[in-house]
């Protein structure tokens, strides 16, 4: 067991920079082709009429969490190496519900606002000035937030340690849930009458 | 109004899931975001006004090396730009434009995207990430934060998209 590959200096901090931006291109490639430089689409979610994001978002989960834990059990990636997010349960619920807010406004969240940006779409600079301001802004106060910012930690806590249940236990019931709710999107967008849901 | 051409998104779910697996992979990390925001802001601060980016006790993290940029999610997000950029031109979406919905004007589109964007830089900090550092990431981990993140984000977007069906998106 070798992987992951970097934390067992099978390679350099120059060479990790060649990785960074090939994941970035083959991750910014795909957000485009999927739809998710489009404001319209990625905000269709929250009016039920285009679900590219949230389809999008849990294949995506599904395929990398079934992967990650896969290849810890057959011990070909020492999870033990792997850095967890994180938790701490107020803030992130809070930056969470923030989050959603600002993502309604402006149309996009960090990753999308690039990939936004990339395919010529001049109000996704202005939500990139407006993250980098927002951004700014958290550093100015971080001083009066520092104690809500701390609070409530749960270390790396993961849903299977939470529940006592094995990691397959929750990968199969995410499965069972995101091909539930993939159903019930298929279902109502094909209700719908064709051309609600197409932005430029 | 050019017709949209894009993929399934099961299909571009599916490579997103991919590119997260191979940076669990080989780097032991997932890929993010917000944080290259974050950097850039710091270090313009720091060209602009250094006494007042050292009095920044949060940027420390980010200013102690002297570059903040030089980062693996700085990389990431440059090769964000281009693996988009490339998409849109040759599947013929690219077009500049001030992209807004119906009944916004552009000044309210200004505005929305501005204090949206701000709105979301803040929240990602204190969240400690995006929807692709928290949300794609840790969820994809398991972890307790990722799930959290997501759940509160989904919920309040559509309560706020409600509230203003009318003068956002549709």
């Amino acid at each position: 067991m070798n992987a992951p590959l970097y934390q067992y200096g099978a390679f350099s901090q120059d060479m990790s920079f060649v990785v960074a931006i090939l994941s970035g291109v083959f991750f910014g490639f795909f957000l485009e082709r999927g739809g998710l430089g489009n404001p319209h689409k990625l905000t269709g979610v929250f009016y039920l009429t285009d679900f590219a994001v949230p389809k999008a978002m849990f294949t995506a989960v599904l395929v990398a969490t079934t992967g990650l834990y896969l290849l810890s059990d057959l011990r070909l990636l020492d999870i033990g190496r792997l850095l967890f997010i994180p938790t701490y349960f107020w803030p992130q619920a809070a930056g969470g519900a923030l989050f959603g807010i600002g993502y309604v406004l402006s149309g996009y969240c960090p990753g999308t606002s690039v990939a936004g940006a990339a395919t010529g779409r001049i109000d996704a600079l202005v939500t990139i000035a407006g993250i980098g301001a927002g951004s700014y802004l958290f550093g100015v106060y971080y001083p009066r937030i520092e104690k809500f910012y701390v609070s409530s930690p749960m270390g790396s806590a993961t849903l299977p340690r939470l529940l006592h249940v094995n990691h397959w236990v929750v990968i199969v019931s995410i499965w069972v849930l995101a091909l539930i709710m993939f159903a019930l999107m298929e279902d109502k967008v094909s209700r719908e009458p064709a051309g609600l849901t197409t932005g430029t | 109004m050019e017709k949209n051409n894009y993929w399934s998104p099961y299909i571009a779910g599916a490579g997103i899931g991919l590119v997260l697996l191979s940076a669990f992979y080989f780097m032991g990390m997932g890929v993010g975001a917000s944080s290259a925001f974050a950097r850039a802001a710091a270090d313009v601060v720091q060209r602009i006004d250094p006494a007042r980016a050292e009095k920044i006790s949060y940027f420390s993290g980010y200013l102690k090396s002297g570059a903040p940029l030089k980062d693996w999610i700085v990389f990431e997000i440059a090769g964000l730009f281009i693996g988009a950029f490339i998409a849109s031109i040759s599947s013929r979406s690219f077009g500049f434009r001030f992209d807004r919905g119906k009944n916004m004007n552009a000044v309210v589109r200004f505005f929305t995207a501005l204090l949206g964007g701000g709105l979301v830089g803040f929240s990602s900090r204190l969240a400690r990430g995006c929807t692709s550092g928290i949300g794609l990431t840790g969820s994809a981990q398991l972890a307790v934060g990722g799930w959290v993140f997501l759940i509160a984000m989904f919920l309040c977007g559509f309560f706020v998209a409600f509230i203003l069906r009318k003068e956002l998106w549709q």
